[in-house]
């Protein structure tokens, strides 16, 4: 690809395009490649999603001016392009249609959301079901353990569930 | 002719666009979009005479194609991202040469390649270059995924008959419909043919500019050209500014003058400060692409009627700049009208007509600051004042980018003009400006006594 006709900025493998915290109201248009929002955890990172070609990020700073809420890096080589704030919210106030679309990919994302919340809901509710199931019966330390375990391979079995969720819709939703 | 205010596009309406340009194109898509979002569906036909594959003029609609950096973080936002094969350049700086010397000007606000420099059809005669995608032609097929179909016809009259337009091709009736769209810019012959309706439409005012494609070579325009687009303002007789804009192969020189003629392009090669520029040994070819191109400089009268509306060039448009920006503007604001509140020439004048008085009203301002550039560019000593202040901001852009950005703004099209003068009267920086300029004439005055 000639390198003369790329619009934006090229970002390398895992080079951070927004970082957690910073106070910025810059939005960004992904040109090409995947880049993905990932929360710290400690040591551990936790993607929330992962952006294609044509996604937007970086539209809630945009319209409550708070630091940025997670960090956004590039998958591969990814070109992206940013929006700047100030000409934005001008044009918005001239022609309100242009929010339309970053207020339909809030829609979608509040709605991934919201499916993700519910499953989460879900698992808790049996994990507690099973815990007080545990506790009403009145059994001896032997069984209590056996119960346990079984207890616990139900937890890993929900956990596994969980993650296998997870692993869906970062791949198939297009946020 | 009667007004039918309230009656906006229904299910299955007819829309007729005569013009397949931007503003043609905007106008389709965007139409189509919002029906679809009302759960409606249109009836879209746009006429064009071209298929924008063609080399040199046969498939180019002539200008100096540089899309702005607005219009390319607008179109992201629409979903229409730019593809490399549409994008011959992509900009990060102009650099300005004049007679107090040269300057890169790079914006303050966003660090990265954000304006296009395109071709608006298959690329100049005699191009070898594979891969080029036309502008135009992109926009078209965007056009047609959204639903809209093009039909290569020229369209050469229309008729009121009864309540609605009917249009025809050499004597042959072509199709009626509910809403005509005049999107074919600012040729004289469709201009006649519009206002031969007698709607009171008066196609706007225009110059004539000059636009030269000179093949350099890819490697050479790399190295000399790269990610900028050069500005002359070098008070060659009767040239007002020469813009030159990289394009993979091939440079376009954007020439703006009085009665500018293909010598134009000759004397500007010839320049020393352009020889500088060209390849060593450099002849200027017998023959090249080349073409003059009209301007909007004033706008249309009445670009409304019942069932008719005129969008981008036909309409208004930004002066000198973002031509295809102001198509933009116009075809959204007119397809928003059609649709949401009605095709009368009343619901025109109400929601439409704003969109165009704010680009002639703005054009008001551009008009002054373009005078106060000339001025400035003409008093050798206010020059070499501003210029040493670009040339100090340009080395900190991060602390103060005031002048730098409002001279970006101005040569990009990205702000609005009236932005630009409300920022220009800014006091501090005119007091700034000022101090510069008396210590550049107290600096020639104690240098000529040494």
């Amino acid at each position: 690809m000639p390198e003369e006709g790329l619009l934006g900025r090229i970002y390398k493998d895992d080079e951070i395009i927004v970082k957690e915290g910073m106070q910025s109201r810059t939005m960004y248009v992904v040109q090409s490649g995947k880049v993905k929002i990932v929360k710290s955890d400690g040591d551990k990172e936790i993607i929330l999603a992962v952006l294609n070609e044509g996604d937007i990020f970086g539209e809630m700073s945009l319209f409550d001016a708070s630091p940025r809420s997670a960090t956004v890096k590039a998958i591969g080589e990814a070109r992206v392009l940013a929006i700047e704030h100030e000409c934005l919210l001008k044009r918005i106030t001239m022609d309100p249609t242009l929010a339309f679309r970053i207020i339909k990919q809030m829609s979608q994302r509040i709605r991934n959301l919201n499916s993700k919340l519910s499953t989460a809901m879900k698992t808790i509710t049996q994990v507690n079901n099973k815990l007080l199931q545990l506790n009403s019966e009145n059994v001896t330390f032997r069984d209590r353990e056996t119960k346990s375990s079984h207890v616990i391979d139900n937890i890993a079995q929900i956990q596994k569930e969980l993650h296998k969720c997870n692993e869906l819709f970062i791949q198939n939703e297009s946020l | 002719m009667k007004s039918a205010k309230n009656s906006s596009l229904k299910n299955g309406a007819r829309v007729a666009i005569i013009g397949g340009g931007p503003a043609g194109s905007f106008f389709g898509i965007f139409a189509s979009k919002l029906a679809k979002d009302l759960g409606r569906r249109l009836d879209i036909t746009i006429y064009e005479r071209k298929t924008f594959v063609n080399q040199g003029a046969a498939g180019c609609n002539m200008c100096a194609g540089v899309v702005s950096e607005s219009l390319v973080q607008l179109l992201a936002l629409e979903g229409i991202n730019l593809p490399s094969s549409v994008v011959q350049s992509s900009i990060e700086s102009y650099y300005f040469h004049t007679q107090n010397g040269n300057v890169q000007i790079k914006s303050s606000r966003l660090q990265q390649r954000g304006i296009a420099t395109i071709y608006r059809g298959g690329g100049p005669k005699g191009s070898i270059e594979k891969g080029i995608q036309s502008f135009d032609d992109f926009l078209l097929h965007k056009a047609v995924e959204c639903g809209a179909k093009v039909e290569h016809v020229i369209v050469d009259e229309i008729r009121m008959e009864g309540d609605k337009p009917v249009l025809y091709s050499r004597g042959k009736m072509l199709q009626d419909c509910d809403l005509l769209v005049g999107a074919s810019g600012v040729k004289a012959s469709t201009g006649e043919m519009y206002e031969k309706l007698g709607t009171g439409y008066k196609a706007p005012s225009t110059i004539k500019a000059m636009q030269s494609e000179i093949e350099l070579g890819n490697n050479w325009i790399s190295s000399q050209f790269a990610h900028s687009i050069h500005i002359f303002l070098l008070h060659i007789p009767g040239i007002k500014f020469v813009s030159i804009i990289p394009k993979g192969d091939f440079i376009t020189i954007s020439i703006l003058g009085k009665e500018p003629d293909a010598g134009y392009t000759k004397v500007f090669l010839n320049h020393p400060e352009m020889r500088k520029m060209l390849p060593p040994g450099f002849k200027i070819p017998e023959k090249f692409c080349h073409c003059f191109p009209k301007i909007n400089v004033g706008a249309a009268r009445k670009p409304f009627a019942h069932r008719l509306v005129f969008v981008g060039d036909a309409s208004s448009a930004r002066l000198y700049k973002d031509g295809i920006g102001s198509s933009y503007i116009t075809s959204k604001a007119a397809a928003h009208t059609a649709l949401l509140y009605g095709i009368g020439e009343e619901d025109f004048k109400e929601h439409y007509l704003p969109a165009c008085e704010t680009l002639n009203r703005d054009n008001l301002f551009g008009q002054f600051l373009f005078h106060v550039n000339d001025l400035i560019s003409t008093i050798s000593l206010l020059s070499r004042g501003y210029f040493k202040i670009i040339q100090q901001e340009q080395k900190n852009l991060q602390k103060d980018a005031h002048y730098s950005d409002i001279l970006w703004d101005m040569f990009t099209g990205s702000r609005f003009y009236k932005n630009i003068f409300i920022r220009a009267l800014s006091p501090w920086p005119i007091i700034r400006s000022l101090l510069a300029s008396s210590t550049s004439y107290l600096r020639k005055v104690f240098f000529s006594h040494q």
